[in-house]
């Protein structure tokens, strides 16, 4: 008896999550399906009175586009590098930040710092960091960016890292740091959360254990946080799947070195390509994505299930 | 208020200690162990400066920048100093044509709002997953979490078709409405709440508490760092929301500050070239309301880590 | 119940790759043909519009939106001339807003018309038509034009007085030729969806004073630039003689100047893989490899500065924006100019037939179930377009050039002043304009289409790509194309 009460109980808490969900994720969703299934719907010429054929060649245009392959590799990529890197980052930074008492706060404070510097400042940030001005055939560059200067104070050779003519690594080498930096606040905040929340007693037992800082960070505050790391792996890897902003933000809406567009597409960036003359093939694109986020998702999840202490 | 938390003890509120942990004496500190604690210490600390730098300097740029003169800021090689400050720049973002007072106005408006009616939402559903029994619970959760994986530009156009079938276009409404319900939100407080023990809500339960009660007088306070932390995402979110805003409220009575900020206040009409200088000072009074707002946010942080009770 | 969702998307991700294998390649006809530039029909008399009962209703009050890019100082002066438009019609009211810039005005509207809550005005560059034209949303206007059905009607105003609801033919005439054929460069030219409002070309900048000093000679055509070039990389070797802001500029300007083919709106639309654009893209790798040019995208930043440098590495001469001008002027220590700016036409193939690009914002007007707003509409176009005194306005707060003749502009006496004042120093805005309006045959449109925009995108990357080297001219070519047919539809 108390479970069926329970029943209606929870849905009268998840109604109106429930119901705006359906009004603004759902019925958009359902959207996306039946503009991926009408060969390239386009919203405009629909309005005008055109017609669309029904079927999946809108999906078989997108896989035998020519640079999918490239969108999808530099999609995997990035997700693959940089979510690992990240949180291991975060994780060693929060774990800092809590073992030290003078300063704390400031540190804190500045941490969270990027996410309130404008999005503008940062590109700017990273132009002048890593962008040459100036070279040419039979020019030297007039300019070569901080990270270069240092570069050759220190006797090194400088590297076209973001300019004509740089090749793959450089660039991804660039834009993995860009990623990084960007999502690190976030994952301060939500893992320094946790750490705060971790009763200090545990700690004490793992001293009075004679544990080393290693063991203990591995014994005990890694699966201490192992919720708060999931979350943040598991929506770094659905942030991850979704990048664009980032490169749009370094190499600009051709998403490659001048000379060498398309070079570093992802597969968002596809679907931005084609939004606006081809919207059908853009839904097919975005149901793609979906699919290969679902699944990593699901391999995450059942991952955590094993792994994660409640 | 407080009372409630402190008499729940603490052998209640941790989980089980991790295995491998054996009770044993404390061993003597020697001054071997000393030294190395305090070089440890340094070495935290030259981690901490060195990502520190790393952060700060987009943020260093951003402020220098607002100072340099449209000149200098173009210059090829970039300057690390500004060679002549030009507070002209603020004073240009304050009387220019960004009416900065009416976008901080709305942005409040729409971030406080929206704020407290999403921290409602997010906390009734969390709570119904992480601690009621319902027929299709983890179907319901896995269906939630897949739709953030769809890119969401793709909801933009159809979204844009409702809210202009209700008439909501240029409201508040439209601003804070459809963006109410955040999976993300709703994962993060359920993994939370599902990290306080069961047996709380089962004494509640005998005691004769009701649901709403005991969310409110014990899962709330004890989730406190995660909920303000959610607060905080979420009016960042409104301080940053630039796409739907300026699509469907991009008018001056409802405009929102990133809006304003990107629009073409900046924008020299023929050549296209922004006045970067000028755009960078306005974004950094847009900035200080979000560090006072941290600032003022992380101490409270601070006090809901020691209201649990979980003092070192 | 997770595992029954993981097969599910699993059984979808095969049925698309299986659906690949079916459909699998489709149209794929052979390397462009060499047809020469697209034959435009007649302008036909009616664009569909119907006069509703009685004509133009001014006692009514009749609300219109336009959406366009003003800034401040230029609202304050479309203000003005909108405060003068309604001591004519009282009931006209005129509700507008800077949406963004052209490109936010774009996506604003589209969504919009996917709402059915378009504006009844926009700025407009022909592409923008093009993209609202799928959903038939644009008004023709030749019902209202010379010879056009509703050419004649007039309106009794208030105090009796009579007022032209058509455009007259000496109307037509005041525009520049080429700036008023902009607007029918859609489908098959029968139809005209834009007029202009105000407009801007590609002018060259030169640095006068060391041309004098060196005696060289102002190129007039592509083969005397090639030898200035070489004379300036001899005088100086550490300078790149000529920048070129606009890569896709200048690809679709030398097709004009050839008269090689570039796109077309209907049938096999992208043109542009012919002999001769393979040709002067070859011969203008060798001037990028000679260290001849730059252009803005390569070198890292607006060429402007490299014009505007008295030291270190600079440019003498430099092609862009005649709207930026003021960027080009030489910087100024103690009152004194480091040196004279020239502007001229930009180099020719062919002088005699001279070819320089059309840019610059358009109006459209929008359908709407209400003739009175449509109505509306065009009285308020006709008036801002053809008014003299509104272009001149505009034009010396803008640095955009009047879309209508030099003789009209002249009859505004303070425009006139500051025609006459120009020179190469501090009036250098004014010399810009002078010399767009002098060039007043010369001005071109590319057609525009769905997927117009991209082709511009592509031919300006496919620059890029030969110049850098990282692709060979026919790769960059073939690339551009695929590039084109796959998102342009």
């Amino acid at each position: 008896m108390d479970k069926k009460k329970n029943q209606w109980k929870a849905w009268l808490y998840l109604l109106p999550a429930i119901v705006l969900l359906l009004v603004f994720t759902v019925w958009p969703i359902f959207n996306t399906i039946r503009m991926s299934l009408l060969k390239d719907y386009d919203d405009l010429a629909a309005i005008g009175g055109a017609t669309f054929e029904f079927g999946f060649a809108n999906f078989a245009k997108v896989i035998s586009y020519r640079g999918f392959l490239t969108c999808l590799g530099n999609t995997v990529l990035l997700t693959v590098i940089t979510v690992p890197i990240s949180t291991m980052l975060a994780l060693l930074i929060a774990v800092a930040l809590n073992s030290i008492k003078w300063l704390s706060k400031i540190f804190q404070t500045i941490f969270f710092l990027p996410y309130v510097t404008n999005s503008i400042a940062i590109g700017m940030v990273f132009m002048a960091m890593f962008s040459m001005i100036g070279g040419g055939p039979t020019t030297e560059p007039v300019s070569i960016g901080i990270i270069n200067t240092i570069i050759e104070a220190c006797g090194g050779t400088r590297i076209n890292w973001v300019n004509a003519g740089s090749d793959y690594w450089s660039n991804m080498f660039v834009l993995i740091i860009y990623i990084v930096w960007n999502a690190l606040p976030f994952k301060i905040l939500v893992l320094l959360g946790g750490l705060q929340g971790v009763n200090k007693q545990y700690y004490d037992a793992a001293k009075v254990d004679g544990a080393s800082r290693l063991r203990t960070f591995w014994r005990v505050t890694v699966p201490l946080l192992s919720p708060m790391i999931a979350y943040v792996v598991i929506t770094g890897f659905i942030g991850g799947f979704k990048e664009y902003s980032s490169i749009v933000g370094i190499f600009g809406e051709s998403m490659g070195p001048v000379g060498n567009p398309g070079s570093l597409n992802t597969m968002v960036g596809f679907i931005y390509d084609a939004i606006t003359n081809n919207p059908g093939r853009a839904s097919a694109a975005a149901l793609i994505l979906f699919a290969i986020i679902f699944a990593v998702t699901m391999v995450n999840l059942y991952v955590s299930k094993k792994r994660v202490h409640y | 208020m407080t009372e409630n938390i402190n008499a729940v003890s603490d052998e209640q509120i941790l989980p089980a200690p991790p295995k491998g942990m054996k009770e044993r004496d404390i061993r003597k500190v020697s001054k071997k162990q000393t030294v190395l604690k305090v070089l440890a210490q340094i070495g935290l600390y030259v981690f901490l400066t060195v990502i520190a730098i790393a952060v700060l300097f987009p943020f260093y740029w951003m402020l220098i920048s607002s100072l340099k003169t449209l000149n200098e800021y173009n210059a090829t090689v970039p300057t690390l100093w500004p060679q002549e400050f030009l507070w002209a720049n603020y004073v240009t973002a304050f009387t220019g044509e960004l009416e900065l007072g009416q976008l901080f106005l709305n942005t409040v408006i729409v971030g406080v709002v929206s704020t407290i009616l999403s921290l409602v939402v997010t906390v009734l559903s969390a709570y119904a997953f992480a601690r009621l029994e319902f027929k299709g619970k983890n179907a319901l959760f896995a269906a939630l979490l897949a739709t953030m994986m769809i890119p969401g530009e793709l909801f933009t156009i159809t979204n844009y078709v409702t809210v202009s079938a209700f008439g909501w276009l240029h409201t508040y409404t439209v601003l804070i409405v459809p963006f109410l319900v955040s999976v993300f939100y709703i994962y993060l407080l359920r993994q939370n709440f599902l990290q306080i023990p069961n047996e709380l809500y089962l004494a509640a339960k005998v005691d004769g508490t009701s649901d709403l009660k005991y969310l409110w007088r014990v899962m709330i306070p004890l989730s406190a760092p995660t909920l303000v932390s959610i607060t905080i995402l979420k009016m960042m979110g409104a301080w940053n929301s630039y796409i739907w805003p300026r699509l469907v409220a991009n008018d001056t009575m409802h405009r929102l500050v990133t809006v304003g900020l990107r629009g073409a206040a900046f924008v020299d009409e023929a050549t296209g070239m922004t006045n970067f200088p000028a755009q960078m000072a306005a974004v950094v009074i847009v900035t200080i309301p979000l560090l006072l707002v941290f600032i003022f946010f992380r101490k409270y942080i601070m006090r809901g880590v020691s209201r649990s009770g979980i003092k070192g | 119940m997770k595992k029954k969702f993981g097969a599910l998307f699993l059984a979808g991700i095969m049925a698309c790759a299986a659906a690949a294998c079916f459909v699998g390649c489709d149209d794929n006809s052979g390397p462009g043909n060499t047809s020469g530039p697209v034959e435009w029909k007649e302008l036909s008399k009616s664009g569909g519009f119907t006069m509703p009962e009685g004509g133009f209703d001014i006692n009514s009050p009749v609300e219109i939106k336009f959406y366009h890019t003003m800034g401040k100082a230029l609202r304050e002066q479309f203000e003005a001339q909108l405060a003068e438009f309604n001591q004519i019609f009282p009931n006209i009211k005129v509700e507008h807003e800077q949406v963004g810039g052209y490109d936010d005005v774009r996506d604003q509207i589209y969504k919009e018309i996917v709402g059915n809550n378009q504006p009844d005005i926009a700025y407009c560059y022909p592409d923008h038509v093009a993209l609202y034209n799928r959903a038939k949303a644009v008004q023709p206007i030749n019902d209202f034009l010379p010879g056009g059905t509703y050419a004649n009607e007039t309106i009794t105003l208030a105090d009796g007085s009579e007022y032209n609801l058509g455009m007259t033919a000496e109307e037509r005439d005041m525009f520049i030729e080429g700036y008023y054929e902009e607007g029918r460069k859609f489908d098959d030219g029968s139809l005209m969806y834009t007029l202009p409002f105000a407009k801007s070309t590609e002018v060259l900048f030169y640095n006068k004073t060391f041309f004098e000093e060196n005696d060289l000679e102002v190129p007039t055509t592509w083969d005397e630039m090639e030898e200035v070039c070489a004379k300036i990389k001899a005088l100086d070797s550490e300078c790149i003689p000529l920048g070129y802001d606009s890569e896709a500029n200048w690809f679709i300007t030398m097709c004009e100047q050839y008269g090689s083919a570039y796109t077309q709106p209907t049938g096999q639309k992208y043109l542009f893989d012919n002999e001769t654009n393979r040709g002067f893209i070859e011969k203008f790798k060798g001037w990028y490899d000679k260290g001849y040019v730059t252009t803005q995208e390569i070198y890292g930043k607006y060429t402007s500065n490299l014009f505007t440098a008295t030291t270190g590495q600079r440019c003498y001469m430099c092609i862009g924006s005649s709207a930026g001008a003021k960027n080009q002027q030489a910087p100024k220590t103690d009152d004194e100019f480091a040196f004279e700016v020239g502007i001229t036409s930009i180099p020719q193939v062919d002088p005699a037939k001279p070819k320089v690009i059309s840019q610059g914002p358009s109006v459209c007007i929008f359908k709407s179930d209400d003739p009175q707003k449509v109505l509306a509409s065009w009285l308020l176009v006709k008036y801002l377009t053809t008014n003299v005194e509104f272009q001149a306005a505009f034009s010396a707060e803008s640095g955009y050039v009047p879309a209508l003749t030099i003789e009209n502009m002249r009859k505004n006496q303070a425009y006139a002043d500051m025609l006459d004042e120009a020179d190469g120093f501090g009036n250098i805005t004014a010399l810009s304009a002078l010399r767009c309006l002098e060039q007043a045959d010369a001005y071109y449109t590319s057609p525009a289409f769905v997927g117009s925009s991209k082709a511009r995108d592509e031919v300006g990357l496919l620059i890029q790509a030969v110049f850098t080297g990282s692709k060979t001219i026919d790769q960059a070519f073939k690339d551009a194309i695929e590039e084109c047919e796959y998102f342009g539809g």
